[in-house]
């Protein structure tokens, strides 16, 4: 198994305010890993610095993908590299055709790569291919991106795009915020088809109820910037059961889940 | 009264020997007017955010209307097909390309004066009565008046649907920048139809200023689509006033695109006399450089009924400045009027400067009005959303820019014109800086 991911010792700032405190976690190609914990945790800094957001400034510790150093990296270069964030609040983009947006998007990943640019025919046929597969009709095709998409749509519109795109990496950041149980259903049998041995995947979520869709091979706790336990999917069901305020008493002991170990002290 | 003011007052024609005596009634009228104002300064409330201190550097003179146009200079290629072409130079007729149908009449402003047109006289003679404490009646106008020959009458009859005709304006650079006037006249019959694709252009060199206004009448049911492009030379400068005069269920729809010219003024007015009439007007302006753009829109809502919808975009960056000023009245008994304003400007630099004042004034009962003015930024959340899916930075903010003007060439019901418009603003978009 190769590791695709090694995030080491990473601090990172918002506003001035430190919110990564230190965090490490290894992910391999073909893995499936939950990041799970209390608002506030950091969980949603994870994803932007990942994806390189502007105003969150890493001041220590290093990010590996696949062996390049991603925080020397423009948004664009991750993106072409294979890193894809499905966002938690889709950005409405008036006036740009969602498909258009999206050919243009892969073709400048294709151009990075040095593969040949898809002429619209090419791209209609992908498109229609990954919509059958992942069930979702082509309304979304014909509109501006996640202009006035419902919050399904728009969810649903990140996994299609994910689809299209095909990432090494896929960053889930509370994907199922504000979904109902069908619309969650669609959204995970999305990311389940997208599983594959060269993919990795890290879904963010505040709840446990993705995580019935989406089995995990591996569930980490964020709290305070680090990541505090690390455990198989059964530790998700008791973090649904009991919440997080093991953290507050007496650690991970106190959950009593045999597979999770304690990763830091809370 | 400026230094050019008062050259231009003194280079007005003699109109001794003009006839009709009703042409030399408008022309002494005009010369006496602008004698008196002279051009428009800064503190005309109509003119507070466009200054012309550019056109008093620059030495203009006012062209003569009786000297022949210039010859050797290409008219620009249009930007659609057309039965009919029409291209004026230096602000008068110059050629005509294609058919003219039966039913349609065109002529030489001069040739349809001469002719004794019906209706003509009272068109003409009915400018300088046109609301004059608004945006019109400016010394622009007097200027014109003064001057009042060139220019081209086009009438379509009851019923005829006329098509398209473009109108292609050019002007050739002399020694001197010159400024040309010129006065464009649309009469439509009773349900008659026309589209007016009018195209400004010039080269880089091209430093003239055209002072032209076109006044159309729509009868009952009459149709106008008129459409306005100008990518004019960043040292010329052209100022326009179009003047609409609409009856019951005439519908009256406006496209204008501003992608060049270093000083434009636009002032716009339509009036809806009947009950039902419609007025849709929509522009994008662009602009960068030292570029100078300035729309004044008005419409007056005089009969039940009616509808009105404006729609404005507008990009600025360098040290562009656009204005943009609209002003909707909705007089007494002109109930159930319907009157919406939208105008959205993005900011590309500190510079750029965008000025938005909508107006309105409401004096009738049951109307439904709305209007949104802002200026902002390009969405940075937009853009990074755009650059995580493999985009540069650099072509994130052009699609924005440019999806942004596109929301007005994309009202447009010929789609390959459309097309055609929007890769041209595509063209010329400002970059962020």
């Amino acid at each position: 198994m190769s590791i695709m991911l090694k995030i080491t010792d990473l601090h990172a700032k918002v506003a001035g305010k430190e919110i990564l405190k230190g965090l490490n976690l290894e992910l391999e190609a073909g893995e499936i890993h939950a990041i799970m914990g209390p608002n506030g945790a950091g969980k949603s800094t994870l994803g932007y610095v990942l994806a390189g957001r502007e105003g969150y400034e890493v001041t220590r510790g290093e990010i590996l993908f696949n062996g390049k150093n991603l925080l020397e990296m423009e948004p664009e270069a991750r993106a072409c590299e294979g890193v894809f964030l499905a966002f938690q609040y889709p950005v409405e983009i008036p006036g740009v055709n969602n498909t258009y947006f999206l050919r243009t998007a892969l073709n400048a990943q294709r151009k990075y790569r040095g593969e040949e640019i898809l002429d619209s025919v090419g791209f209609l046929r992908l498109v229609r291919e990954k919509l059958e597969v992942l069930h979702i009709g082509d309304e979304l095709l014909h509109r501006a991106v996640n202009e006035g998409f419902s919050g399904g749509e728009k969810k649903r519109n990140e996994i299609f795009q994910m689809a299209v795109l095909e990432p090494t990496l896929a960053i889930l950041d509370e994907t199922d915020s504000g979904l109902d149980i069908d619309a969650l259903k669609t959204v995970a049998e999305g990311v389940n088809r997208l599983r594959s041995k060269d993919r990795g995947m890290i879904v963010v979520t505040h709840y446990q109820r993705l995580l019935d869709y989406i089995v995990p091979d591996k569930v980490h706790v964020l709290a305070d910037g680090r990541l505090v336990a690390t455990g198989g999917a059964e530790l998700a069901l008791k973090l649904e059961e009991q919440g997080y305020a093991w953290l507050e008493d007496g650690g991970i002991a106190s959950l009593n889940v045999a597979s999770a170990v304690q990763t830091a002290n809370p | 009264m400026s230094e050019l003011s008062v050259q231009l007052a003194n280079a007005l024609p003699n109109n001794s020997g003009v006839r009709p005596a009703w042409l030399k009634v408008i022309r002494d009228k005009g010369a006496e007017q602008f004698r008196l104002q002279g051009l428009p300064t800064r503190k005309d409330e109509a003119w507070k955010y466009t200054g012309l201190s550019v056109l008093d550097q620059a030495g203009l003179q006012l062209a003569s209307a009786s000297a022949l146009p210039s010859s050797g200079s290409s008219a620009p290629s249009p930007l659609a097909e057309s039965r009919l072409q029409l291209n004026l130079l230096d602000g008068q007729f110059a050629a005509q390309i294609g058919e003219v149908p039966a039913g349609l009449t065109v002529l030489p402003l001069a040739d349809a004066v001469e002719r004794g047109v019906n209706g003509l006289q009272a068109m003409l003679e009915s400018l300088s009565d046109k609301h004059p404490k608004a945006t019109t009646g400016h010394g622009f106008s007097a200027l014109n008046s003064a001057t009042l020959e060139s220019g081209v009458l086009i009438h379509v009859a009851a019923g005829m649907d006329a098509g398209r005709i473009n109108l292609i304006w050019s002007t050739v650079q002399n020694e001197k920048p010159l400024l040309f006037n010129s006065r464009i006249c649309l009469m439509l019959e009773k349900g008659a139809k026309l589209e007016l694709l009018e195209q400004f252009e010039s080269p880089d060199d091209n430093a003239n200023t055209s002072n032209i206004i076109m006044q159309a009448e729509l009868a009952q049911a009459a149709g106008l689509l008129h459409i306005r492009f100008q990518h004019e030379s960043e040292n010329a400068a052209l100022v326009t006033r179009t003047e609409v005069s609409q009856q019951e269920d005439s519908d009256y729809t406006h496209y204008g695109f501003d992608l060049g010219g270093g000083l434009v003024r636009h002032d716009l007015h339509t009036s809806l006399l009947g009950s039902g009439a419609k007025s849709v007007i929509n522009g994008a302006y662009l602009l960068d450089g030292n570029r100078h753009v300035d729309n004044h829109t008005r419409v007056d809502h005089m009969a039940p009924g009616g509808y009105s919808n404006q729609y404005y975009r507008g990009v600025a960056g360098g040290s562009g400045r656009a204005v943009f000023n609209t002003a909707v009245y909705v007089h007494p008994g002109a109930d159930g009027t319907e009157a919406r304003q939208s105008n959205a400007n993005i900011l590309l630099s500190a510079r750029a400067e965008i000025d938005t004042k909508p107006e309105f004034e409401i004096y009738a009962d049951e109307v439904i009005a709305s209007h949104g003015a802002t200026v902002g930024q390009l969405d940075e959340q937009a853009v990074f959303y755009m650059r995580s899916r493999g985009l540069s930075e650099q072509a994130a903010r052009q699609l924005l820019t440019t999806a942004f003007c596109q929301s007005v060439s994309d009202k447009l019901a010929d789609k390959s014109l459309a097309e055609t418009i929007s890769q041209r603003m595509m063209d010329v978009m400002p970059q962020a800086e």
